[in-house]
């Protein structure tokens, strides 16, 4: 029986510490889940046992031997392989190729034989009774399939471990039940697996026992039987959720209309109209996919308009490209803060002051004790920390990241304030410190629009919750009415009832 | 680490100490070093006649023209972008300056119209990689293919003599005894500097370069940057062009072959990040002054001219292992 142990694994990177001290063991033919929020190291603990990173300290042993991978071949040479998220597949290759990447054989010519190689990966895929052959081209194989694809090459290595990391982001409920009955199979062949999810329901659908992680540390171990849903949601939120969103201060003075948005039609966005009022929060809730993120590119004029009018103040205006929705007062903080959001390698100062770049400028030239200032007031009043402003904004952690991006558009003084996803990836306790903020924005009489995919904080920080389904406005409820199941309700009316027409 | 920032007051110190310790803390000194090694050497090798100031003279009017290339190029790669074109464009605009000439035009007026044919070839290739969405390799790899074949044409393949006099003063005349393309393009290389520094317009060039999505989503409008990049660079190669005519007395159709590499190479020498968001001005001035530095002193020491071209390439291998070995010490320091 195959067995797998870390011992006391640190590993930080410049500004967090993604691992601290983290130990616990796994046994072949057991499913063990790793749970944990956004940032709490279960990714960076694969790629440490990967190896793909190094550890700063500590040890991880594999039938009780104690190994270190300097590359991800020596990994998957002691037979560890790592299922990531992103497929690794080379699309125009078949089936029976890409499950024998590396290990394609070749007859006495050195050419290679292709008859063998297909009745070994047709083997392969019999034996998880799947439905593609061996010569089809992965590009025309779905998502899942070239997933499976993914798990047929790791099992061809004959390997002691595999490890998943968020397998089922991507796939369909039928898919999953396929995914399942594979890692089912696995696990009867008393290979080790470790399955990184945050979907409470498949963790109980398929794991043994249950790693919580928390901010890098290990919290716990336990057999998933004797435990439950809201005890690991505990555990690893590490306080009540419900307590944060009480001690908001928020606010109650709401004014007149500063944002109509009539009969918009983009990409995705189908006839969305609604109404943002000064000092407001709106929620806008859905499904991944429902179009939320397009309606908002498309009053920015990140995207184009095919259709429909926007009011800003009660005024009809012409939004052709970002910078028309910047001179107007409106701000979107990005979904991406990676990619849309921070440039890496500038620092924290260069970052903060992109979008008011002209305001700080006189004859073209940047006034730098003026931009310098508003930095400093930015990190400040926000709470950024950072050793200094000149820190590139690469080093810092998700949610100081991502409070030098809100800083960057409260510089603007706006008057709408759009956020896209702003607590996705950062940590419960910056989460709580961009709830406030978001509170204090509308304090100040801005109209703030949240989009987010977490309920609990739509209906936790929101005056007004929009629920879309896809491309249109299924619902519109108040924070008095709004409920986790009549949002979830309304997300979900294309599966329930057909369409959303 | 995590702590709140510091005050501004905190930064402050005695200004030359504080200049001191940037020069030290810059990550120009190894470059600044390699320079000083590279002087020292040459200096001893030559008996003393390297540091001196008519060959340094000779090595600024050798490095006049791929130095004002290395300014436009230099932004371009700091956007993420590069231009191939410029050894075609200013071979192109060279042969038309000669041409324009012997039909007995003023001199500044066919410098002018050159130039302004440089910004529409620039503006060609800005709406390749705009418009066309192409990569801006590809794009400039066509135009320098275009331009290199029409300097041929419009001049029948052969060299284009020029008699005017006045313009010949151009290339070998001095102000202030400084060297008219030298002073021409010291002139210009601190304005772009101060530009790249200083300006809004160059803090878009890092923005742009660092994060294209980004800087579009806080409103900076990056077509419109590169439009002005490409047609400053091309700008720049046909005002080369021009100089390098007054200095071979002929419009020649074949010349400057590889002029656009020598920029790029000076560029990466000096810390210029081909992925683009990184450099400076003076890091590529450096980068030059290497360069030519080390070419110079291998022809007074009378180096076979291919050995010159080889060891182009030995110098910037070493020059970036050298900064590869430093940022990995540095990284591992910061972990």
């Amino acid at each position: 029986m195959s067995s797998l142990e870390f011992r006391a694994i640190t590993k930080s990177f410049p500004g967090v510490r993604a691992l601290d001290d983290v130990s616990f063991s796994a046994m072949g033919g057991q499913v063990v889940a790793l749970v944990g929020e956004n940032g709490a190291g279960k990714s960076t603990l694969l790629k440490v046992l990967g190896g793909d990173y190094q550890p700063d300290s500590g040890e991880y042993l594999i039938d009780g031997a104690r190994r270190h991978f300097r590359e991800p071949r020596e990994a998957i040479e002691a037979g560890v392989s790592i299922i990531y998220q992103e497929r690794q597949v080379v699309p125009f290759l078949s089936v029976a190729e890409n499950i024998f990447m590396e290990g394609i054989p070749a007859g006495k010519t050195h050419l290679i034989d292709f008859k063998a190689l297909n009745r070994m990966a047709q083997r392969i895929i019999d034996e998880f009774r799947l439905p593609f052959h061996a010569t089809d081209r992965v590009r025309d194989l779905s998502v899942a399939h070239q997933q499976m694809i993914e798990i047929m090459k790791a099992y061809r290595r004959n390997p002691k471990i595999i490890a998943f990391d968020e397998p089922t982001a991507s796939l369909s409920d039928a898919e999953i039940e396929t995914l399942f009955s594979i890692i089912g199979q696995l696990r009867q062949k008393g290979i080790i697996i470790l399955y990184v999810s945050h979907r409470m329901k498949e963790i109980f659908q398929i794991s043994d026992e249950v790693v919580i992680l928390k901010d890098g540390k290990f919290v716990g171990q336990y057999k998933t039987r004797d435990t439950d849903e809201l005890s690991i949601i505990q555990k690893m939120v590490g306080r009540n959720l419900g307590d944060i969103f009480k001690e908001l201060r928020r606010n109650d003075d709401i004014g007149g209309p500063v944002l109509e948005v009539k009969h918009l039609n983009a990409d995705n966005v189908k006839d969305v109209s609604f109404t943002l009022k000064a000092g407001e929060v709106v929620g806008f809730a859905g499904l991944v996919g429902a179009g939320r993120t397009e309606t908002m590119r498309a009053i920015f004029g990140a995207d184009k308009r095919k259709s429909g009018e926007v009011l800003v103040s009660g005024k009809p205006v012409d939004i052709d490209a970002p910078e028309d929705a910047i001179r107007l007062g409106i701000a979107l903080c990005p979904e991406d803060r990676k990619e849309q959001g921070i440039v890496a390698k500038r620092s924290v100062c260069d970052n903060i002051s992109m979008a008011v770049m002209p305001t700080l400028c006189k004859g073209g030239f940047i006034n730098f004790q003026k931009e310098k200032a508003l930095a400093y007031e930015g990190v400040k009043e926000l709470n950024i920390k950072t050793p200094s402003v000149e820190k590139p904004i690469g080093e810092l952690s998700g949610g100081n990241q991502q409070k030098t991006i809100l800083a960057r558009w409260l510089a603007l003084e706006p008057r709408i304030l759009i956020l896209d996803e702003p607590t996705k990836g950062i940590d419960v306790g910056s989460k709580s410190e961009i709830y406030q903020i978001i509170c204090d924005m509308a304090k100040r009489g801005i109209g703030v629009i949240m989009v987010s995919s977490e309920l609990p904080e739509i209906l936790g920080v929101c005056d007004r919750i929009v629920v879309m389904c896809q491309g249109r406005i299924t619902g519109e409820l108040p924070r008095a009415e709004a409920t986790e199941h009549n949002v979830l309700m309304l997300a979900m009316r294309d599966m329930l009832g057909g369409n959303c027409q | 680490m995590n702590q709140a920032c510091p005050a501004p007051a905190a930064e402050k110190g005695g200004k030359t100490g504080k200049f001191l310790r940037q020069i030290l803390k810059s990550d120009k000194i190894g470059l600044l070093l390699a320079l000083a090694v590279i002087v020292i050497v040459f200096q001893v090798l030559t008996g003393n006649k390297y540091f001196t100031p008519a060959n340094i003279t000779n090595i600024m009017i050798a490095m006049s023209v791929v130095g004002l290339v290395t300014i436009g190029e230099s932004f371009l790669l700091i956007t993420g972008k590069v231009d191939l074109s410029p050894g075609s464009v200013a071979a192109f605009s060279g042969v038309l300056v000669a041409n324009l000439l012997n039909t007995g035009m003023n001199m500044y007026l066919a410098i002018g119209i050159v130039v302004a044919v440089g910004m529409v070839i620039g503006m060609i290739n800005a709406l390749l990689v705009n418009k066309l969405k192409l990569e801006a390799f590809i794009a400039t790899l066509a135009t320098m293919s275009i331009f290199r074949g029409l300097g041929y044409i419009i001049c029948g393949g052969k060299s284009v003599f020029i008699t005017n006099g006045d313009y010949l003063k151009f290339g070998a005349g001095r102000i202030l005894d400084i060297p008219i393309p030298v002073l021409l393009f010291l002139v210009l290389f601190i304005v772009f500097m101060v530009v790249l520094a200083r300006t809004r317009f160059g803090r878009s060039i890092y923005m742009v370069g660092g994060n294209p999505t980004a800087s579009r989503l806080t409103g900076i409008n990056s077509q419109k940057l590169l439009v002005i990049l490409f047609m400053l660079t091309a700008a720049f190669s046909a005002l080369g062009g021009c100089i390098m005519t007054a200095r071979m007395s002929s419009g020649q159709p074949m010349s400057c072959e590889g002029l656009e590499f020598d920029a790029v190479t000076a560029a990466v020498l000096g810390g210029v990040a081909m992925l683009g968001g990184v450099g400076t001005l003076g890091g590529a001035l450096i980068g030059l002054l290497i360069m030519q530095g080390f070419n110079n002193g291998l022809m007074m020491l009378n180096v076979p001219s291919f050995w010159q071209t080889v060891s182009r390439g030995l110098l910037l291998i070493a020059a970036l292992s050298f900064d590869y070995v430093r940022n990995r010490k540095s990284k591992l320091k910061n972990a």
